[in-house]
């Protein structure tokens, strides 16, 4: 391309232009139209930039826009629809604004703001950010924000971002999983359809493809990188499926549950006692995850004694083996 | 929020969100637009400047007339930093939310719903049928599992909103308890871990509690009279005076978790020595424990020694 001022026009300017021309056209434009005619890419035009290197740019950029939500419609030949060449382009305005009938009061401004604050990092904080100012251009209604709660979600596994964007898109994902007790990671090949917080970890939740069921798998034991697919899979098996997700988890820890001895007023007994049910020697705790909650309890050292299930016991008894062997053995 | 970069795709995303928001202010301060967008008087000085080269296309042939492009009062932009839009050619009503911008405020709407007396049922399924509505694609599901609220929960988010004193008991870790009537300013929720900060009678200064380790709370008659005090940033209250040195596989440093925010970390051949202060030695125990001598405390000399002296106590139960 010919360094020329022309070249020079910043993209935003271009991509902001051809919103402008495609929302403003109900017929739609055609590819033609908008490189001779649109700000940004006329400039080009003129300096002689070629007609391939400017449909690309244009190919481009109404990826670049349906990234930010700006429906792009085709208008394909009606007797030939994958004959582009006189496509027609359009944004309907329907589809790009906030539908008119759409307001939101005081109180539920509020608690937005409340709810839009809880990201602390991330670029999920940046889209909380970005929705909450679309809801106050609708409006600018003062209320009294909510004061004195600072609910937080950070995320830290760093499986989060690429999952969330695989299950948008519906797009299979492998990764590398590590069980414990497993001496390697083993790759696993689902179609992600629900990321789920529970007890403070994050699961996915998906069809695993090997085992063609339903699985669930705790972010910290994804031990490498989340690679997605090309293809995308039907997104109406997303439906629901946070509330099956979340019910399985429900199911597994009404199915296990341990029978613990806590000695009264220790670090234990506070921190087990929101969870557990009075029994007759101790108290009953459910749990999903037998490994993660062998590893709390072998932190209360002393302080809780496992009664039953063996399994639960005998891996409490082998943390704290293991623990005190690596801290120079029993003094 | 500190200003980041900006590509040229967010810097056009942040443009399709200011006209309206520009239409709907009328006036609006550069230093006001700037703060609600994230970015510096500077940024938003030249991100309005910028649109008043955008506009519809001219006639086939023709370069655009002065009304087919946004224009804005330069005098006031120039003399007093106003921004004010004197033409718009489209754009005046705010773009759909993202999927992503609806699942980041719907997960976190299902958080803040866990604060008891925020929000009702009906206020709620307003706001999801809203959003759901105002979305442009279906939203990633991002799911949170409902905490269950005990009664000390109930009772510290009734005393915030009727700004009195709470009295309770409190069972530091290895300490005895104490009793304490605290000034309650901020309810602290992350990872289903409720933290009261508010001014200690006792301590006569800001203090964070952990809602766990609290007992017998009860609402006093006396109103709160440190209630606008600055809440501490959260992590300051928790730094400790122990300097304390840990050894890991480097493989194994997500089991620390933010433990590893504040620390100095050293690796080398796939092992790390992370040098870090904690509140005391004492809890170092349940540190190395937890992570089944995976994680080995190197010093204070004491706290290697209490680690196994707490394993070993721990074993002995067994036998």
């Amino acid at each position: 391309m010919p360094a020329t001022a022309a070249a020079k026009i910043p993209p935003e300017e271009r991509l902001l232009n051809l919103v402008v021309a495609l929302i403003a056209t109900d017929q739609g434009l055609t590819k033609d139209t908008i490189l001779t005619s649109v700000a940004g890419y006329r400039e080009q035009s003129e300096a002689g930039a070629s007609k391939d290197a400017l449909e690309k740019m244009f190919e481009r950029d109404k990826e670049s826009l349906r990234g930010l939500g700006v429906p792009i419609e085709t208008i394909g030949d009606w007797a030939d629809p994958d004959d582009l060449r006189e496509a027609r382009y359009r944004v309907p305005s329907a589809e790009y604004e906030l539908p008119e009938d759409i307001d939101f009061t005081p109180a539920e401004l509020a608690l937005l703001t409340l709810a839009g604050g809880v990201w602390s990092e991330g670029s999920l904080s940046d889209d909380a950010r970005s929705g909450l100012r679309k809801i106050r251009a609708l409006g600018d209604l003062v209320d009294e924000p909510i004061l004195g709660f600072s609910p937080q979600l950070n995320p830290r596994d760093p499986a989060f971002p690429a999952l969330h964007q695989a299950i948008e898109a519906s797009r299979i994902v492998t990764f590398p999983y590590l069980k414990p007790g497993e001496g390697a990671p083993r790759t696993r090949r689902i179609q992600p359809l629900a990321l789920v917080e529970y007890e403070a970890r994050w699961h996915v939740f998906g069809i695993d493809l090997d085992a063609r069921d339903d699985r669930t798998f705790l972010l910290s034991r994804i031990v490498g990188p989340v690679v997605a697919a090309r293809g995308s899979f039907d997104p109406a098996l997303r439906e629901g499926a946070g509330e099956r997700a979340l019910a399985g988890l429900e199911a597994v820890a009404a199915r296990n549950s341990a029978l613990l001895e806590v000695n009264p007023g220790t670090e234990a007994a506070l921190r087990l006692a929101r969870r557990a049910t009075p029994a007759e020697q101790g108290i009953r705790v459910p749990y999903v995850d037998v490994h993660i909650f062998a590893d709390e309890l072998a932190s209360y050292g002393p302080e809780v004694r496992v009664v039953q299930p063996a399994d639960l016991r005998d891996r409490v008894i082998d943390r704290l083996a293991a623990t005190r062997d690596a801290h120079g053995g029993a003094a | 929020m500190s200003p980041r970069p900006l590509v040229a795709t967010d810097r056009a995303a942040l443009m399709l969100q200011l006209v309206p928001y520009l239409v709907g202010k009328g006036e609006v301060s550069l230093d006001e637009a700037a703060a609600e967008f994230d970015v510096t008087p500077a940024q938003m000085r030249s991100m309005v400047e910028k649109l008043t080269v955008i506009g519809l296309p001219g006639d086939r042939g023709y370069w655009q007339m002065s009304n087919d492009l946004f224009d804005i009062d330069w005098d006031l932009l120039d003399g007093q930093d106003l921004i004010v839009i004197t033409n718009a050619v489209g754009l005046e009503r705010a773009p759909k939310l993202t999927a992503r911008e609806v699942a980041a405020l719907l997960a976190g709407l299902q958080l803040a719903r866990s604060i008891p007396g925020v929000g009702d049922t009906e206020l709620y399924a307003g706001l999801l049928a809203k959003l759901a509505r105002g979305a442009s694609a279906t939203p990633a599901e991002v799911i949170l599992a409902p905490e269950p609220v005990d009664a000390v929960r109930d009772l510290v988010a009734d005393a915030l909103r009727r700004h009195v004193a709470v009295s309770f008991t409190y069972k530091a870790p290895d300490a005895a308890p104490t009793t304490r009537t605290v000034d309650p300013v901020k309810v602290h929720i992350a990872s289903g871990q409720w933290y009261l900060q508010g001014w200690c009678h006792l301590r006569e200064a800001m203090r964070t509690f952990h809602l766990d380790r609290v007992s017998d709370l009860e609402l006093t008659g006396i109103p709160s009279s440190h209630s606008e005090e600055p809440a501490p940033a959260w992590f300051d209250s928790d730094a400790g005076d122990v300097v304390a040195r840990v050894r890991f596989p480097e493989a194994a440093a997500p089991l620390l978790g933010d433990y590893l925010d504040r620390a100095m970390v050293d690796t080398a051949d796939g092992m790390t020595v992370a040098t870090m202060r904690v509140a005391d030695e004492l809890s170092l125990r349940r540190l190395a424990a937890r992570r089944s001598g995976v994680v080995e405390v190197l010093e204070p000399p004491a706290a290697r020694r209490a680690v196994a002296e707490w394993a070993e106590a721990g074993l002995a139960q067994y036998r």
